[in-house]
C-alpha cells in the first residue's frame, strides 16, 4: 500500500491520533501505522491507505492535521533522500505535462530562501516540464527538513519528499473564533477544541447531537457545521436566551447554521423531558459540564431538603400559585462534579443509540478529585482520554462509545482499567513545563501559589488559570528587573 | 420551538409517568421558517418519531398535510419526506403552552424557547 506522511499541528499532541482514528471512522478509510512510530513530540507520521483518494477524505474536515504528503522517500540527508526518490521513476511520468510547483518544509529549523531553489533545483531529474505555477499549480511536490522539537539542535535529522495530497481544514479554527462570535459566555470552549469534538462525536449529515449543558451553544455550531442537526439544553435559561440581540439564535444566523440547530431548551438534564425510545434518541452528546465551585453546575432542589416544598406554594402577594407565575425560576442547589458525571454516563447508556458516543471533558488533578471516581459502564467502551495540560491542572476529553443496548437495569459500575492514561500516547505530566517554570520556589511560596492557582480555577476554569498564569509571569518578570 | 422537538418531549412531573405524551399545545403562534432538506436525517428520526402522536398535534392545529399513517415505503418516499421535512422541521412554535394530558403541568413557549423546567414540589 501507499505510505503517506502526515504532518500534523505540534499543538495538542493528544488529540492528533484520536482525531485521526475518528476521521477514518468517519470516512471508512482502511489505515495502518505502526504506533511506536508516532511521538507526541513529532507532527510527522506516516500511515499506509490505499489510494491518495482515500487519503483526502481524511483532510475533509480534519483540525489537527496540516497536510498529507503521498510519500516518495525518506531519508537521513538530502543526497539519501534523492537516491530514494529516483528508485520509483514510474512516479513521475503522469506528473510530466502538468503545471506544478516545489515548496520547501521545515519544522523546527529553518532554510535560508537562497537555499531553497537550489536545494529544488538537486530534483529536477524527474523531469517535470510543465509550467511553473506558484499560485495555483495542479501539483504541489514538497521538500521536508524536519529539525525536531529541541532549540539547541540545527541540523535536520529527516528528509521527506512528496506530492501533496491536500490542506486540513485549520482555517475552520478561525470560522469559528469566538472573538468573532457575536454570543459568547465566561466558559464558551474555544473554536479548535470544539471542532475537534464534533469529530470525536462522529457528527455527520444524518445525525442528531445534543449537549445538555449548552451553555452559549459552541457545540451545537461546531456539530452542525460538519452536518448533524443538533439541539441543547442548559438549566440557565438567560444563557439560551442571551442578551438583546446576542443569543444562541444569532449564532446560527452568523454561522448559517439555522436549519441545523433544531431547538435550545431550558431544562435541568437530571430531570429530563426527552421521550425514551428504546434504541436511543441521540447519536452523540457532546458536553462541557459546568465544574467548578463558585460557576459550578446547579440541579434542581433545594441544598436542605427539609425545605423542599411538596405542594405547591403561593406567591407572597400575587394570590396565584408562585409557580404559576411567568418570571418563577424553581430553587436551584449545587451539583457536585462526581454526580454530573455519573448522571451523564447513565444519561448517556439510556439515550445514546448503540454506536453512538459521548464526548465530554473532565477536570483532573485538582485535590478534591482523582481519577478512580469516574464512573463507567458496561455498554460504553473509551475510546480516548485526551489531556489538556494546565501544569498543576488539566482537563480531559473523554471520548466514549456505547458498545451494547441497554438492559433496563444495569447501573454504573467500579472504574476498569486506567483512565488516567491516555490510550493513545505517552502520559506527558506538566507538559507545559509549568511546575518548573512558575514553581521553582520555596515550599512556602509553591503552596501559596498553588492556593491562589485553585482558586483562580474555581473562579473561572481554565481562563481564570491562564490569566493568573500571565500575572504571575508579570510578577516574576517584575522582581527580576527589580534586581 | 420546532414540531420535532415537541414530538420527542413527554411531562416529567415526578409521579407521571403514564398519559404524559404527547404534550397538548395551547395558544401557539406558529412561523414557517425554510429549511435545507436533509433527507438521511428524516430517516433516521423515522423510527424514533411517535407518527400517530405527531398527526393528531397536527390536526389540532389545522396542519392536515401528513398522511394518516406512514407510508411503508416512507424512508425513500420523495414526497412524504418533503412533507415531513415541512412539517417537523421547517413549522415553529413561537410561543403557546404545552399542557401535559395527565397532570395538566403547563410548559411554557416564549420566544421560540420552550420552558421545561419542573416546579420545587415537582422534582
Ligand atoms: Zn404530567
Amino acid at each position: 500500500m501507499p505510505h503517506f506522511l502526515i504532518q500534523f499541528a505540534q499543538q495538542h499532541e493528544e488529540f492528533r491520533l484520536p482525531e485521526l482514528e475518528a476521521l477514518a471512522t468517519i470516512e471508512d478509510v482502511q489505515m495502518t501505522y505502526d504506533p511506536n512510530d508516532y511521538s507526541l513530540e513529532s507532527p510527522f507520521l506516516i500511515v499506509e491507505i490505499e489510494s491518495a483518494e482515500k487519503a483526502a477524505l481524511l483532510l475533509k474536515r480534519a483540525i489537527l492535521i496540516k497536510t498529507i504528503t503521498e510519500l516518495w522517500g525518506k531519508a537521513d540527508s538530502w543526497d539519501g533522500l534523492i537516491a530514494k526518490v529516483q528508485e520509483h521513476p514510474e512516479r513521475w511520468p503522469q506528473y510530466l505535462d502538468v503545471s506544478f510547483k516545489f515548496s520547501v518544509v521545515t519544522f523546527g529549523g529553518t532554510i535560508e530562501h537562497k537555499d531553497k531553489a537550489p536545494l529544488i533545483n538537486r530534483f529536477a531529474f524527474t523531469g517535470f516540464m510543465g509550467k511553473i505555477d506558484l499560485k495555483t499549480p495542479e501539483e504541489e511536490f514538497l521538500l521536508i527538513a524536519d529539525y525536531g522539537i529541541d532549540p539547541d539542535v540545527t541540523v535536520a535529522h529527516t528528509f521527506y519528499m512528496g506530492r501533496l495530497v491536500g490542506h486540513g481544514k485549520r482555517e475552520l479554527i478561525d470560522k469559528f473564533n469566538v472573538k468573532k462570535r457575536k454570543y459568547i459566555g465566561n466558559t464558551t470552549m474555544d473554536a479548535e477544541l470544539s471542532l475537534i469534538m464534533a469529530n470525536q462525536a462522529l457528527c455527520g449529515p444524518g445525525k442528531l447531537v445534543y449537549d445538555p449543558f449548552v451553555g452559549t451553544g459552541s457545540f451545537l455550531m461546531t456539530c452542525a457545521h460538519f452536518g448533524a442537526m443538533t439541539v441543547g439544553s442548559d438549566i440557565d435559561g438567560r444563557q439560551i436566551r442571551g442578551k438583546g440581540k446576542a443569543s444562541i439564535q444569532s449564532n446560527c444566523e452568523q454561522y448559517d447554521l439555522k436549519g441545523r440547530v433544531l431547538d435550545a431548551l431550558v431544562f435541568d438534564v437530571c430531570h429530563s423531558p426527552w421521550r425514551k425510545i428504546k434504541g436511543g434518541m441521540f447519536d452523540a452528546i457532546v458536553t462541557d459540564p459546568p465544574y467548578g465551585v463558585r460557576a459550578g453546575a446547579k440541579t434542581l432542589g433545594r441544598k436542605d431538603p427539609a425545605k423542599q416544598a411538596t405542594e405547591p406554594r403561593m406567591a407572597v402577594d400575587e394570590g396565584v400559585l408562585a409557580h404559576l407565575l411567568p418570571d418563577y425560576v424553581p430553587p436551584t442547589k449545587p451539583y457536585e462534579m462526581s454526580e454530573v458525571v455519573a448522571d451523564l454516563l447513565m444519561f448517556a447508556v439510556k439515550n445514546l443509540v448503540r454506536g453512538g458516543r459521548l464526548v465530554y471533558w473532565l477536570p483532573t488533578v485538582t485535590e478534591d478529585y482523582t481519577i478512580d471516581d469516574l464512573p463507567t459502564h458496561p455498554c460504553m467502551e473509551l475510546v480516548a482520554n485526551c489531556e489538556q495540560a494546565f501544569g498543576q491542572w488539566s482537563r480531559r476529553l473523554i471520548t466514549m462509545e456505547k458498545v451494547a443496548d441497554w438492559d433496563g437495569e444495569m447501573g454504573l459500575g467500579a472504574p476498569t482499567g486506567d483512565m488516567n492514561t491516555s490510550k493513545t500516547g505517552p502520559n506527558q505530566v506538566g507538559h507545559f513545563g509549568f511546575r518548573d517554570r512558575y514553581f521553582a520556589f520555596s515550599a512556602v511560596e509553591n503552596a501559596k501559589r498553588k492556593k491562589e492557582l485553585k482558586e483562580a480555577y474555581q473562579r473561572g476554569g481554565p481562563q481564570a488559570v491562564a490569566a493568573y498564569m500571565k500575572e504571575l509571569e508579570a510578577r516574576k518578570k517584575e522582581a527580576t528587573t527589580a534586581v | 420551538m420546532r414540531l420535532i422537538t415537541h414530538n420527542m418531549l413527554q411531562c416529567h412531573v415526578k409521579g407521571c409517568n403514564a398519559n404524559n405524551f404527547p404534550l397538548e399545545l395551547q395558544e401557539v403562534v406558529l412561523e414557517q421558517e425554510e429549511a435545507e432538506l436533509n433527507e438521511d436525517f428524516l430517516r433516521n428520526m423515522l423510527g424514533k418519531i411517535e407518527y400517530e402522536a405527531l398527526v393528531a398535534t397536527c390536526l389540532k392545529l389545522d396542519i392536515n398535510d401528513l398522511p394518516a399513517a406512514m407510508p411503508a415505503d416512507a424512508a425513500y418516499n420523495d414526497e412524504f419526506l418533503q412533507i415531513l421535512h415541512r412539517v417537523i422541521l421547517e413549522t415553529h412554535i413561537k410561543s403557546g403552552k404545552m399542557v401535559c394530558p395527565n397532570c395538566q403541568h403547563i410548559y411554557a413557549i416564549r420566544d421560540g424557547i420552550p420552558n421545561m423546567l419542573l416546579a420545587e414540589h415537582e422534582v
